[in-house]
């Protein structure tokens, strides 16, 4: 069983990780962040990038129910960028958002590492 | 003390590195760590024990044992994670965000009055039976109190909705909406009597994600937010906000309501002035249809003042020759 912050320096673990901020979703607040230069800015924007997926996802779904988002995978020019949601017991999600170098970071291992890593944390 | 503010005495104790509970008028605690806040509760909004009770892991009776076998030592919440009732992580994020969901309603209450600040008194050495699990020191508590209320204001620029009984429309004004969970509860709360702070208990939510949803609510039309005391106009602010609230944050909109506001109001004269370069843009495809005679005289007049219009066609780069050899010459 791992707190907070050990959920982030597990994370910061994963090779090529870059930089890992927890962000509680519905205030936008940046809960904890290593290696975030700006981490009331990051969490505003990743906040809204995955609200916008929700939204868009909730839209499109062809059945109309409620989306349910495992995570999501950003590709930009120079990283990767994974947002994870954690149901917390009341209120959240939790995102866990991980940047990882593009170039010398395995995304499907980074995604199992990072489901391990969130399972830790809200296992009990 | 002649009644020092909520945040003096606040800071002061932050300064001192003092480890005790700040009880804040009749309104909650601050419990603080070491100069840091660790916990906090408020009369207004759910804390920790409500919320392990909303949640269905843990039945009242139960944590009110643990608390009483927890004693003064302030060990009530590794005891529940031994237990196994929720994981380390949980609760971390459970005493986090019931303390800034408390911070937020007594530092609020604090600030509209300073001059009739809330008789606080001090503890030193008391604790919260959970015992310590996370920290805000306390300016960033101050800072993310203010994030949080402009974050309210810019998704609904008025607090009327805040203290009133949340009245969900019968019909929507369109065909299709999308909602968040906290949205969705909400609405199968409200029964037109409840207010926001009353959905939340019910609820088991924290107080300020509901006072979120009802603005969003709000901001998408789907609640009564009909003038009932006089104001024509939903928001109370000024003239600028006549424009609707925007439907989603900008990026920019953590920084302050009023921001976001005249946001919203510089958008019109920003938009008329982009229109003017446009007209000159459009101006030779007008040229093309409404006949080379009309438009080349319409157009340096509205335009600039007695320049010649120049395009690509040969009489131009005449002119513009005849132009450079005259600058030539002058050298």
């Amino acid at each position: 069983m791992i707190g907070i912050e050990d959920c982030l320096s597990e994370a910061m673990s994963i090779p090529g990780a870059l930089d890992a901020i927890l962000v509680d979703h519905t205030s936008g607040m940046a809960v904890a962040g290593e290696g975030v230069q700006d981490p009331a800015r990051s969490a505003l924007g990743l906040t809204e990038a995955f609200r916008a997926t929700l939204d868009g996802i909730a839209l499109s779904s062809a059945d109309g129910t409620a989306a349910r988002i495992e995570d999501v995978i950003i590709t930009t020019d120079t990283s990767y960028h994974l947002i994870r949601p954690m149901e917390m017991m009341f209120d959240g999600p939790l995102l866990i958002c991980l940047r990882l170098d593009l170039e010398h970071s395995n995304l499907a291992l980074a995604r199992r590492r990072l489901r391990t890593i969130t399972h830790q944390l809200i296992a009990h | 003390m002649a009644a020092p503010t909520l945040d003096a005495v606040l800071t002061g104790l932050a300064q001192k590195g003092a480890t005790g509970s700040l009880r804040v008028g009749k309104d909650g605690i601050l419990y603080l760590t070491r100069g840091r806040v660790s916990y906090a509760e408020c009369a207004d909004t759910p804390g920790v024990e409500d919320l392990l009770a909303a949640s269905g892991r843990i039945s009242p009776t139960r944590v009110r044992e643990a608390r009483q076998s927890a004693g003064t030592g302030g060990e009530g919440g590794d005891l529940l994670v031994r237990e196994g009732v929720l994981s380390r992580g949980e609760l971390q994020f459970c005493v986090l965000g019931a303390t800034l969901d408390a911070s937020f309603f007594l530092l609020e209450s604090a600030l509209p009055h300073q001059q009739a600040a809330p008789r606080t008194r001090y503890r030193d050495g008391d604790t919260h039976w959970l015992g310590t699990h996370w920290f805000f020191d306390v300016p960033g508590l101050f800072r993310e109190c203010g994030r949080r209320r402009s974050r309210l204001d810019g998704v609904w620029p008025s607090a009327e909705l805040d203290t009133r009984p949340v009245v969900p429309l019968p019909r929507i004004p369109g065909k299709h909406v999308v909602l968040t969970a906290a949205q969705w509860e909400v609405l199968l709360a409200a029964d037109a009597t409840a207010t926001p702070v009353e959905l939340a208990r019910r609820l088991g939510r924290p107080a300020y994600s509901t006072l979120l949803a009802v603005r969003e609510l709000a901001s998408a039309g789907l609640l009564a937010t009909g003038p009932e005391p006089g104001a024509p106009a939903p928001p109370e602010g000024p003239p600028g906000s006549g424009a609707p609230p925007p439907p989603e944050e900008s990026p920019g909109s953590g920084t302050s309501a009023p921001a976001g506001r005249s946001q919203g109001a510089s958008a019109l004269p920003k938009r008329a002035s982009n229109a003017a370069p446009r007209v000159v843009v459009r101006h030779p495809e007008a040229g093309q249809s409404a006949g080379q005679g009309a438009g080349q005289g319409a157009g340096p007049a509205g335009t600039s003042a007695g320049l010649p219009e120049v395009s690509g066609d040969p009489a131009d780069m005449n002119l513009l020759i005849r132009l450079r050899d005259a600058l030539e010459a002058l050298q």
